[in-house]
């Protein structure tokens, strides 16, 4: 430790400590432009400035690493005279046209200026003319004459991200950012660079001329539209909401958002989204809509019973949305029929669940079938955060595909599809065979080997598994199997293995404090128990089950069979033919709630807006229909997600999970086999700002086999059968897709009518393209 | 009684001399009085010599009005028409001059002077919502500042 004086303050820091974070601790405010504590030092913009006593010049607060018995100023004479030249040199080609500039009254340049800038300029030459709103790519514009040259988006996107898609271009005064090749930025990451701009240069093209910081009003919230739960800032204005930031949280967060995130805010303005109520596919009043499924569910309990009624919650729903459902489900109805709408069929129990803390404490990451740049964007970057700060990170992928990447480099098990489990376990057998649980994994494998997993491939896995300090797994929950298999890795490694399960839907472990069933198999169970008439009500909150749940058929076959089905949520569903009513439903940035992520972390996401037309929270649904049921609900007692003891984590539950014989899979032939991935552009609501942006191949498959099948070395359109369904998608060619392998995000329209396994490829004809 | 008179006739001496003295008061509206220049009434929205809009709609005004007065929404001026000197105009600019205050501290934020308070002070309506003046109604001043 480091003392040290600021300001005539004394202070204690760690040694490396730059003197701008050491002023910071101490409340001293030091103007910086180039410097981040993500991205490191860099002295590019001097207006850091301060005088450090025995060194003869100013120097730069970001640059400088404290000493012992250090004394600085970041005040006085000299310090101010340094630092008004420095902002006279920054002023000399900006435009100065505050007015029409989006930053204006958020900007660093303004505020920094005000305080420590001369009161003019003395430069008389005209100014140089650069590019004015150019594109970044469809959500950012670049304005070079604002540009400060702090270089914060060059060394993002290049060191942080990894993905070097802007670059500083020309020398001098005539330096400009720009993009690699005038070539759209690509990544996933671009929206940051909006945040980390301090000047007017870098801004978001949606909300390009909406707003200024005095009529708008900024609310903090979460993004809903993945399991990371990134924290954010709501930007409404006039009851519109028109921009997310995000927010930074101290020794926690950075604030990084992905673009999925940052600029699919406007889905509640979707042209789909669901303003009237709809019964039997008639329009009509919000009072009588209610009313008429009150007297549904009056008729339903009456005739047979409460547990004839099934409630499905998904969408965006809050957790205490979801206590509020399960109190009517179970008060009024009388039915223990809960369950969450899930994609996939895996769950991981509370118990076995790590925290974005693990990440950075992590010496080796488990990416097991999930790819965190297409699930959980936000976690790739924290996985890149720790590469960059550990470089001897080890990256595991296991999977179907290969899981790794470029800017996430590792080492890959590809495995055929749905043997990741068993793969897991065959490598963990090499290492303790004589585990109890690990003998009751494989005890029906016999003498299975696993196709293209060497068996010295086994045996390096298990040996790194064992033998990680820090093991991370994330798990994107398409195999249930692997769920047992986790938790006896988890037995077997003494040291810590904490696991983040990278499947949706966003708030799925709210819904599970709120007292829904996370198990995929109870979802399975009320549908099928809907298709075989036991259940003749169902309740569906937020969910789009015909889009969301992997076999289609059944839902149809459920939906079909029902007396009444009734879906509440933000737009109608797919398909709703066979729903009876529709009901709009109030959404995230509409309501006040909590959500939980993937870290089992609570977070809670404050109401910005007004639902627009007869969109109206879940509760007022619920007490009408309390009202006809002739259970009025009592909300006096105010109900709160967060727990005492484990404050913003949920508490720990300890859970015994049943270890069973993993079953042999199946030898699948040299055909060509679907594999459902994640892709975040294809899931959640839709949105008209990120349209550019949603694939439009989004299907994955190998070079090779595109060739084979003709479609050449572009992306194209294919027509996928298995039996008689058939489907055109729209396929881009990605080497990371071993060969028989066609990979489709799950939320693709209609790519849950096939199921998993074997299916035909041919290229579609040219009029179902068109 | 002598007293009464007297009181009487000092009074009605005050009326009479009244009469033939010059009017403090003008028979409005045929006549109307002259302003100081720095009167501060009714807001207008200036153009510039080619006829383009001045306000940018940078929402200056809107900040600084101590009555909330002003809302004003921009957006990035449509391509081909010039309506504005710039890249950015104001879609909406709406005065609620029941609000105002008429303290011009509009006029002394706007960095393109475009708001200009001029000397016309007839506000009168027999409907609140005529009393938000909006943007057509601002570019079409009755009188000119």
């Amino acid at each position: 430790m480091i003392r040290l004086t600021i300001d005539g303050q004394e202070i204690t820091v760690p040694e490396g400590t730059m003197i701008v974070d050491a002023a910071a601790k101490l409340g001293v405010d030091v103007p910086i432009y180039c410097y981040h504590q993500a991205l490191g030092p860099l002295g590019a913009c001097r207006m850091c400035l301060v005088e450090v006593e025995k060194m003869p010049k100013l120097a730069t607060a970001c640059t400088t690493a404290v000493s012992e018995g250090m004394v600085v100023r970041s005040k006085g004479p000299a310090v101010d005279k340094g630092r008004r030249g420095v902002l006279e040199f920054l002023l000399i080609n900006h435009p100065l046209d505050c007015p029409v500039c989006d930053k204006g009254g958020e900007c660093y340049l303004q505020d920094y200026t005000f305080e420590y800038g001369p009161g003019g300029g003395r430069f008389q030459e005209p100014k140089i003319q650069k590019v004015k709103d150019g594109p970044i790519n469809e959500f950012v514009l670049v304005d070079q004459e604002r540009c400060v040259l702090c270089q914060r988006c060059v060394r993002f996107m290049g060191e942080y991200v990894g993905e070097g898609q802007l670059l500083l271009e020309g020398r001098g005064v005539e330096t400009v950012v720009t993009t690699v090749d005038q070539v759209p930025a690509t990544s996933q990451f671009t929206g940051n660079v909006i945040d980390l701009c301090p000047v007017g240069a870098l801004l978001s093209a949606p909300y390009h001329h909406k707003g200024r910081p005095w009529n708008i009003e900024r609310e903090e919230s979460v993004c809903p539209h993945c399991p990371v739960g990134c924290t954010s800032k709501v930007t409404a204005r006039e009851g519109h909401v028109i921009r997310m930031e995000g927010r930074p949280i101290p020794d926690r967060e950075w604030g990084w958002l992905c673009d999925r995130g940052r600029f699919g805010y406007d889905f509640g303005y979707h042209p789909e989204r669901l303003l009237a109520s709809r019964v039997q596919g008639n329009e009509t009043s919000a009072a009588l809509a209610t009313r008429q499924v009150g007297e549904w569910l009056k008729t339903t309990v009456e005739q047979h019973g409460g547990s004839s009624v099934g409630v499905i919650v998904g969408g965006m729903h809050t957790t205490e949305e979801a206590y509020q459902l399960k109190r009517f489900a179970t008060e009024v109805i009388g039915t223990e029929k809960l369950a969450i709408s899930r994609s996939e069929a895996g769950y991981l129990p509370r118990a076995l669940n790590g925290t974005f803390e693990d990440i950075k404490k992590a010496d080796t990451v488990l990416l097991l079938g999930t790819d965190p740049y297409d699930a959980v964007p936000v976690v790739h970057l924290k996985l890149r955060e720790r590469l960059l700060r550990y470089p001897a990170l080890k990256v595991i992928g296991i999977g179907p595909t290969a899981l790794t990447r470029d800017t996430l480099p590792g080492q890959d098990v590809i495995t055929a599809p749905e043997q990741s489990a068993v793969v897991m376990a065959l490598a963990m057998a090499t290492q303790r065979p004589d585990d109890a649980q690990v003998k009751t994994l494989i005890h029906d494998l016999g003498s299975f080997r696993p196709q293209g997993v060497l068996p010295e491939m086994l045996t390096q896995l298990g040996a790194q598994l064992l033998r990680a300090d820090h093991l991370v797994c994330l798990w994107d929950g398409l195999e249930p199997a692997m769920g047992m298999v986790l938790a006896v890795l988890a037995d077997l490694r003494e040291k810590p293995t904490p696991m983040l399960p990278t499947f949706g839907p966003g708030n799925w472990r709210g819904w599970e404090r709120g007292g829904f069933s996370a198990h995929f198999e109870d979802l399975t169970r009320i549908l099928e128990e809907a298709r075989d008439g036991v259940i003749k009500t169902l309740l569906v909150f937020g969910a789009d089950l015909l889009e969301e749940y992997p076999d289609r058929s059944l839902v149809q076959a459920a939906f079909e069979r029902l007396d009444h089905v009734v879906v509440e949520g933000l737009r109608p569903p797919v398909d709703s033919t066979q729903v009876d009513a529709l009901l709009p439903g109030a959404g995230w940035a509409e309501v006040y709630g909590t959500y939980i992520n993937m870290e089992a972390r609570l977070q809670v996401a404050m109401a910005s807006v007004q639902p627009p037309g007869q969109a109206r929270p879940v509760k007022t649904y619920l007490n009408t229909w309390a009202h006809i049921l002739g259970r009025p609900l009592n909300w006096e007692e105010d109900w709160d997600p967060f727990d005492d003891d484990s404050g913003d984590l949920l508490p720990i539950e300890t859970r015994h999970v049943e270890i069973e014989p993993l079953t042999t899979p199946p030898t699948t032939d040299a055909g060509m086999t679907l594999v459902i991935g994640s892709l975040i552009w294809e899931k959640g609501e839709p949105s008209e700002i990120l349209l550019p942006r949603v694939p439009e191949f989004p299907g994955r498959i190998n070079p090779q086999e595109a060739e084979e099948l003709g479609l050449g070395t572009e992306p194209g359109r294919i027509s996928v059968s298995q039996g008689d369904t058939h489907l055109v998608v729209g396929v881009s060619l990605d080497s990371r897709i071993p060969v028989g392998v066609l990979w489709i995000p799950q939320g693709v329209l209609g790519v849950n009518r096939l199921g998993k396994g074997p299916v035909q490829l041919s290229l579609a004809k040219e009029e179902v393209t068109a | 009684m002598f007293d009464g008179v007297k009181a009487m006739t000092k009074g009605l001496g005050v009326t009479f001399k009244a009469l033939f003295e010059p009017r403090d008061t003008i028979s409005y509206p045929e006549k109307r009085r002259e302003y100081s220049p720095r009167f501060r009434g009714k807001h207008m929205l200036a153009k510039d010599a080619d006829g383009h809009e001045l306000c940018v709609g940078c929402g200056l005004c809107e900040a600084v009005c101590p009555a909330h007065a002003i809302r004003v929404v921009a957006a990035a001026a449509p391509e081909g028409k010039p309506v504005s000197w710039t890249n950015r105009y104001s879609v909406d600019y709406e005065v609620d001059l029941i609000r105002c205050i008429f303290c011009g501290m509009c006029e002394e934020a706007c960095p393109t002077n475009a708001v200009r308070l001029t000397p016309f002070n007839e506000l009168a309506a027999s409907n609140r919502l005529d009393m938000i003046a909006d943007k057509e109604e601002l570019l079409h001043p009755p009188v000119k500042k």
